[in-house]
């Protein structure tokens, strides 16, 4: 099939537009646009892509608009026909009769859409009169991020049209009609008094300075920008970084990336400030009587390597332990676990997963053989049904929370299941707000429905899987008045749920830490492979299980063997097979028995068998429970190293604290949440005199008597790639602008989809759970008789310490507690009171918010920030098989602060 | 409203975002507006964002997000009801009532407001009152209607037991409307409901029913005139779970009010022609998007409606006809000229603002929630009743040669007997204003703003679709009136109320060219300014929708046909003007520098 342009043929693919069929042969600009973006639909308002359409060759021609026509067979285009040429010209006159022509002191001066247009059309003056404009609109400037000026806007609706189809927030929109409509944001109000999330799609679509930020990042020319992907969470979006003179100036995203296609959230986009805030540790610094003193690097190294081998030689090496940390580089991981292992030669090597998704590594890995996301994101296009536990990605995952949002929003099936209400929830078809804690009854509540309907998938139970006899009848078995009653979740709307997701064709699962921090963390991991399993939706496009990574390393750092039971590649370390296969490669004998996990560290250090910490990279004072034991833990010990960006609550009780180096300053790479291995690379030089985490430890291995040479991604990944099977055929050049998804082979051919024909474990394995109450509840729970769950906020990330010294501050600054008001009127607390929470290890003093978005007698709150210490209260329970501490169900009460002014927290004595 | 009367609200409409304007018609109904808190509560119950609901309530003309008054007057501001003594009214209504234009009165009470063309062009001046229509108005019962108001009385009372005529009484409807049905055809003539539908399709295939709309060769008659059985093949032909039907009573070509009658005494017959148009396409539902100035309907409608469901005639197997089921209902409007066009529509019962949709894909493809859809016609729909009645041999023996059958048009202005003709095509401009009883007459509107206005060289012009198209409307203007002055300028102020402001050329341009108009107008005017509006006025065409299209027509047909009405008042001598006024720009800086400018 063709059609001719300038009466020449070429190949048309059906249903194209016209636009597309010009890009395809004529190169990226065939046509002036403006209303057209690379990310959004085609919409048609501007008229400047219209070409002239004939149906014979110079026959009588029609101007069509280019971008929303779809070509026909046999068609004459004319792109730049004399009669098309007037008319851009006029089009583009009567945009910019309502337009000031202040292009000098415009901040996209020479990258605005309409400049450029204008340029290419030849516009020199406009030759329409001076009549009613809009050219009085004042700058919105009261936004810590967004700015707008809207004299400037041209009706495009770009901005809108992001807003819609990208993040899905509905905050921009036309009001009005006709000459009179003009973009509003929320209610007509300001950007700082809307709800903006300050994604900055807007900012990105806008094609003039109509809507921008407050780094002018329409400014940026793009030869002096740098990719890389961002630190902020496992959705892994590439960033375009524009640097002048050493500095960051701004952040973009580029359309073509994969994980991100032009969208990112507003931590990606607009949180970078903190990486040369003056707060940012400069220099090796060691205490000294309780008092930090600066010190050189070789006697920083020379203190450690004193220290690690007096420990070794008195107490042996498991008295030393090392955590490494998820927002490193897969090849500083790598480092870092082998310097445990090969140099010191223990296995006490842990990570932030231990804190997160360690169950859901464990638990997939059980049913499946390999602890993953089994699908990509971009499935959520093809997929038919999402069902979404304990995940907000909203807030924790924006850019594919916005994904999901989209899904849900155009009516498509969403099963969210999640004691709040989050935003995903509002636009589901089924939400399930259970109790918290009680994942494990409702998900054998839907198995129960799927399997009494029928709906199981039999032949794929019976070809690919093993143990389902035994499964099913444990789940007949019970009582589901019983389960409905635990959980609190509706019989019905579970059932429905379940059916629905059952008789989708294809279902897509994610979780998120409201699984896996859990007593049954690992065990509602495995009901959720069962549900997959059960119902065939495994190996293919639009299914499969796929939890979302918190961190944005949390893959790649236990792929690197972050963790004391595997080495890197997850291989076992009890294994005398794969025991000589790491000596053999680290020529150094490796230890063979199991480490420590984080909280078993902790045990440890206060029962004196660990001696020594080195911790990259994680606030464990802040982020993990019960921060009182945490801090007893790090005082017993000899000798505390931290290895930090900023003087957190950790790096406080360290012995000696080393300047580590962002991600804006190193090379590497980082893996998502769906196995995409993506290359990080350095925009700047690490500030002051700190170091590129690697070189760290690549120098304090070489100072204790390993040779490692110095860091650089590239050898580092030649190096992992012979050790860790499904990196076979990953090298730094292959990756290219975006990334490879393991495993890899050695041609260098990517995985989207595991387990297609097989699982990796050969069958799945169906494994039955029953629901057992997690002691906090058990013990506590009538002393307190209220469920405290900790979550995230859009605007902050974990810790804090890198957001908190950023603008988004100005947006969010504090935690607060979300409360009912049915149980705020019980406890006579108001909107905005202090109130004090308290659980069995301590209380609290923090900010209440009624909300319907929890049920009577759940809380919910977060830790974002070192004044309130939530995890002061939190407690000892931890996932049964994988020790990660049950965050989400707290035990606690809850009243009136006495003093209604906030100070640090509390503790009982 | 209170939080649980919306919810009870959005109940009755299932939680469905689609039936918004079903919603906020009854909030407006309860209230007269949609306060924040509303479209707070609206929003979480709907699962739309406040913003969406923002947006789409400013897009329409009887929406408000404030209050427009215990009593909302909409006083007509067509040229028509312009030269039937408009002035008078309002005058009336601001210095009598204390209404202040376009807001409302200090006390709150009265809220006055001008709107386009409702229908009611042959009896002029009209009013829409909460909702009701109020015809023929004089300065004198604009003074009673005060009086009624500051008393306090409801509106039915203010209401004269005098009911128009025909079905204009019904005690559904009570409405002073009247017919005014001056020329009856095949169409108006009486029928015996459902006839056709049981004693003909029943015994067809809809390939037959298909077959015979074709060769009658009827093209719609809204405006556009594409040929309705194309539109018919099409829809059948596309794939989809379900089909629609669409009927689009949205009439609001200025001038224009054959719909209203054919509503009025032929429902059965455009529900019969829906119920035809399912049955050939293979659509199970109907909708009828009725313009919300002919909301005084609604109720009889509704009730023509349920009770032809009652007798059989809707829903499972209307007329018995196996295998085959079509229900329908009725979609207010909320005031919105290009809502009738089709894809906007659509868009519009989708509960969202009425802006055209980008073609391809044409509605017949992917129309309501993306479900092939035809939509035609109130006229089309009856006149697709008669050819399957009568055969479609018969209606192509009407008309001339590619204009076939018959067209109501509605007549109004300087005439006798304005109202509605039933007209066989290929009369000439001549008959029918012979006909009407118009004399001295200087200017012909046909086809409304959107058409050609017509000087008196051309009265032998044929009405049929490749001279004198019309989608109904006839204006007509003797030699009192002034083209520019009372025609053109008040079609152009209408066009560009009623741009949707998506497409650069039709948001900016018809603003341009009225501004074009007051610099003739007000003497400055030189040649180089028609020359600048004829070419203007041609960017039009690359416009998304038909109202884009047509929106520069006021001027660019009077350019033609008038043009020395415009050349008289040009500047002579004179070949251009600058828009600047040197000395108002040179005003400041004179007055700083204390200097006169030396000009």
């Amino acid at each position: 099939m063709v059609a001719y342009i300038d009466n020449k043929p070429y190949d048309i693919i059906e249903g194209e537009t016209i636009l597309n069929f010009l890009r395809r042969h004529l190169g990226p600009y065939p046509v002036p646009t403006l209303c057209d973006a690379p990310n959004l639909e085609p919409y048609g308002s501007c008229r400047v892509c219209s070409v002239d359409v004939a149906l014979e060759k110079n026959g009588r021609s029609k101007a069509l608009a280019s971008c929303h026509t779809q070509i026909t067979e046999g068609q004459y285009i004319y792109p730049d026909s004399d009669n098309i040429r007037r008319m851009r010209k006029s089009i583009l006159e009567l945009v910019l009769s309502d337009h000031p022509l202040d292009c000098l002191t415009c901040e996209v001066n020479g990258n605005c859409a309409l400049q450029s247009v204008a340029y290419k059309i030849g516009i020199r003056d406009v030759r329409y009169p001076d009549g009613e404009t809009h050219l009085h609109r004042e700058k919105d400037l009261s936004h810590p991020y967004m700015t707008s000026d809207l004299s400037k806007c041209i009706n495009c609706y770009r901005c809108v049209r992001a807003c819609d189809e990208v993040q899905g927030e509905f905050v921009l929109s036309m009001a009005g009609r006709g000459f009179d409509s003009y973009i509003i944001k929320g209610q007509d109000v300001s950007f700082a008094e809307s709800d903006c999330v300050s994604c900055g799609a807007c900012a990105q679509a806008c094609p003039t300075n109509a809507i921008s930020d407050v780094f002018e990042s329409k400014s940026l020319v793009p030869r002096s920008t740098t990719r890389t992907i961002c630190t902020y969470c496992g959705v892994g979006c590439n960033l375009e970084v524009a640097t002048l003179n050493g500095e960051i100036k701004s952040i973009r995203a580029p359309y073509d990336a994969e994980a991100n296609q032009g969208h990112t959230c507003l931590k990606g986009r607009y949180a970078f400030g903190f990486y040369n805030h003056e707060d940012r540790l400069r220099s090796p610094l060691l205490k000294k009587n309780g008092v930090f003193e600066e010190i050189s690097w070789d006697e920083a190294y020379g203190i450690m390597v004193d220290k690690f081998h007096s420990i070794k030689k008195e107490y042996g090496p498991d008295a030393i332990g090392g955590i490494s940390s998820s927002r490193c580089t897969n090849e500083e991981n790598y480092l870092m676990q082998k310097f445990i292992r090969a140099v010191i030669g223990t296995n006490n090597i842990d990570g932030c997963a231990r804190v997160c998704h360690s169950p859901t590594a464990l638990g997939m890995q059980r049913s499946f053989g390999t602890g993953a996301a089994t699908n990509s994101i971009k499935d959520l296009k093809v997929t038919d049904c999402i069902l979404v536990i304990g995940a907000n990605p909203t807030d924790a995952h924006p850019v594919t929370g916005a994904k999901m949002k989209q899904f849900a929003m155009k009516g498509k099936t969403t099963i969210v299941i999640d004691p709040r209400k989050t935003e995903l929830a509002r636009y589901a078809t089924y939400h399930i707000a259970m109790r918290p804690g009680t994942n494990v009854a409702v998900l054998n509540m839907m198995l129960y429905y799927i399997i009494d309907a029928g709906l199981d998938d039999k032949e794929f139970i019976s070809n690919r899987t093993e143990g389902y006899e035994d499964f099913r009848k444990e789940i007949l078995r019970l009582d589901m008045d019983k389960m409905a009653e635990i959980s609190g979740a509706d019989r019905k709307l579970v059932k429905e749920a379940a059916l629905a997701y059952a008789s989708a064709g294809n279902a897509m699962s994610f979780h998120g830490l409201g699984v896996t921090e859990h007593t049954q963390g690992t065990f509602t991991v495995q009901l959720i492979a069962d549900l997959a399993m059960i119902t065939g939706n495994i190996g293919r496009p639009g299914v499969g299980v796929n939890p979302l990574r918190g961190q944005n390393n949390v893959q790649g750092s236990a792929d690197m063997g972050v963790q004391p039971h595997q080495g890197a590649g997850y291989l076992d370390v009890t294994n005398p097979e794969i025991n000589q296969k790491y000596f053999k490669f680290y020529g150094v004998a490796v230890p063979s028995e199991v480490g420590l996990k984080i909280p078993e560290m902790f045990d440890a250090s206060i029962d004196d068998k660990l001696k020594a910490l080195w911790i990259i990279g994680e606030d464990v004072v802040q982020t993990d429970p019960n921060t009182q034991k945490v801090k007893k833990a790090l005082r017993n010990l000899d000798f505390l190293v931290v290895q930090e960006l900023f003087m957190t609550e950790t790096a406080k009780e360290a012995d000696l604290v080393l300047p580590g180096a962002s991600f804006l300053e190193k090379d590497g790479t980082f893996t998502n949440g769906e196995r995409r291995i993506q290359r990080v690379q350095q925009v700047v030089e690490p500030v002051g005199n700190s170091k590129v985490d690697g070189q760290i430890i690549v120098d304090v291995m070489n100072r204790m008597g390993y040779y490692q040479p110095d860091y650089d991604a590239a050898i580092m990944l030649e190096e992992i790639s012979q050790i860790v099977p499904f990196f076979k055929g990953v090298t730094w050049d292959r990756l290219g602008t975006n990334g490879l998804q393991w495993p890899v082979d050695e041609s260098g051919k990517d995985t989207e989809i595991l387990h297609i024909d097989r699982f990796k474990r050969g069958k799945g394995k169906f494994a039955y759970h029953d629901f057992r109450e997690t002691d906090e509840i058990a013990e506590h729970g009538s002393k307190y008789p209220y469920i405290i769950t900790t979550n995230r906020e859009l605007e902050h990330y974990n810790c804090g310490a890198m957001t908190r010294r950023t603008a988004n501050v100005e947006i969010l600054k504090e935690d607060i507690v979300l409360i009912n008001p049915a149980d705020a009127q019980t406890k006579g607390i108001k909107d905005g009171d202090l109130v004090c929470v308290e659980s069995p290890r301590g209380k609290v003093d923090i900010k209440a918010q009624l909300t319907e978005e929890v049920k009577p007698g759940v809380l919910s709150t977060t830790f974002h920030f070192p004044e309130i210490m939530i995890n002061n209260i939190t407690g000892d329970v931890h996932d049964t098989e994988a020790k990660c501490p049950e965050y989400k169900v707290v035990a606690v009460d809850f009243r009136k602060s006495r003093k209604q002014h906030l100070r640090k927290a509390g503790v009982l004595e | 409203m209170t939080q649980h009367e919306l919810k009870i609200i959005c109940e009755k409409n299932h939680f469905d975002r689609h039936s918004l304007m079903d919603i906020l018609h009854e909030i407006h109904d309860h209230q007269g507006f949609t306060t924040e808190e509303d479209i707070r509560i609206l929003s979480e119950n709907l699962k739309i964002s406040e913003i969406d609901l923002r947006q789409t309530i400013s897009f329409y003309h009887f929406f408000a997000c404030s209050s427009r008054g215990k009593y909302t007057i909409y006083l007509n501001n067509s040229a028509i009801s312009n030269l039937k003594g408009r002035e008078e009214i309002e005058k009336v209504f601001i210095e009598e009532g204390g209404c202040v234009k376009n807001g409302v009165s200090p006390d709150g009470l009265i809220g006055l407001y001008e709107t386009p063309c409702i229908g009611m062009s042959d009896q002029e001046p009209a009013a829409l009152i909460n909702g009701r229509i109020f015809t023929n108005l004089t300065a004198f019962r604009a003074k009673e209607l005060l009086h009624n108001m500051k008393k306090g009385l409801p509106l039915e009372d203010m209401y004269t037991t005098v009911y128009g005529d025909g079905r204009n009484a019904h005690p559904e409807m009570k409405s002073i409307v009247r017919n005014n049905i001056r020329r009856v055809g095949p169409l108006l003539r009486p029928s015996e409901k459902m006839q056709v539908l049981k004693n003909q399709v029943s015994q067809m295939s809809p390939e037959q029913v298909l077959e015979q709309v074709k060769l009658a060769e009827l093209r719609g008659r809204g405006g556009a005139g594409f040929p309705t059985g194309l539109k018919w093949q099409f829809c059948r032909m596309a794939e989809g779970k379900k089909k629609y039907v669409f009927c689009n009573a949205d009439e609001g070509e200025p001038g224009t009010f054959k719909d209203r009658v054919l509503l009025t005494e032929k429902p059965e017959d455009i529900i019969e022609g829906m119920i035809i148009a399912g049955y050939a396409i293979g659509a199970q539902e109907g909708v009828l998007y009725l313009r919300y100035e002919y909301k005084y309907m609604k109720n009889y409608l509704e009730y023509i409606i349920q009770t032809l469901r009652e007798e059989g005639f809707l829903g499972k197997n209307p007329a018995g006809i196996k295998g085959f089921s079509f229900d329908m209902r009725i979609q207010l409007g909320a005031g919105s000229y290009v809502c009738g066009e089709e894809s906007a529509l659509i868009e519009s019962t989708e509960g969202k603002r009425g802006e055209p949709r980008s073609r391809p894909p044409f509605p017949v493809e992917k129309g309501y929630l993306g479900y092939p859809t035809v939509v035609n016609n109130v006229e089309t729909f009856c006149a697709a009743v008669k050819i399957v009645q009568f055969g479609g041999d018969w209606y192509n023996s009407l008309g001339t040669d590619e204009s076939k059958g018959t067209k109501l048009v509605s007549v109004s202005g300087d005439c006798r007997y304005p109202g509605i003709y039933e007209l066989e095509w290929g009369f000439t401009m001549r008959d029918v204003l012979e006909m009407v009883g118009a004399k001295e007459t200087r200017a012909v509107q046909m086809g409304g703003p959107s058409g050609e206005l017509v000087n008196k060289h051309q009265f032998d012009r044929i009405l049929c679709y490749s001279d004198l198209a019309t989608g109904g409307s006839i204006m007509i203007f003797d030699r009192r009136r002034n083209v520019i002055e009372d025609v053109v300028v008040n079609f152009m102020e209408f066009f560009i109320n009623e741009s949707c402001g998506s497409c650069v050329p039709c948001r900016n341009i018809p603003k341009l060219l009225k501004e074009k108009l007051d610099k003739i107008l007000s003497g400055k005017g030189t040649s180089q300014d028609l020359a600048d509006m004829e070419r203007w006025g041609a960017m039009m065409k690359i416009n998304r929708c038909g109202l884009g299209h047509t929106a520069a027509h006021p001027i660019l047909s009077s350019l033609k046909n008038f043009r020395s009405h415009y050349e008289r008042k040009l500047r002579k001598h004179t070949d251009f003007i600058s828009d600047v006024d040197l000395l108002e720009a040179s005003k400041e800086a004179a007055e700083y520098t204390n200097r006169e400018p030396v000009i």
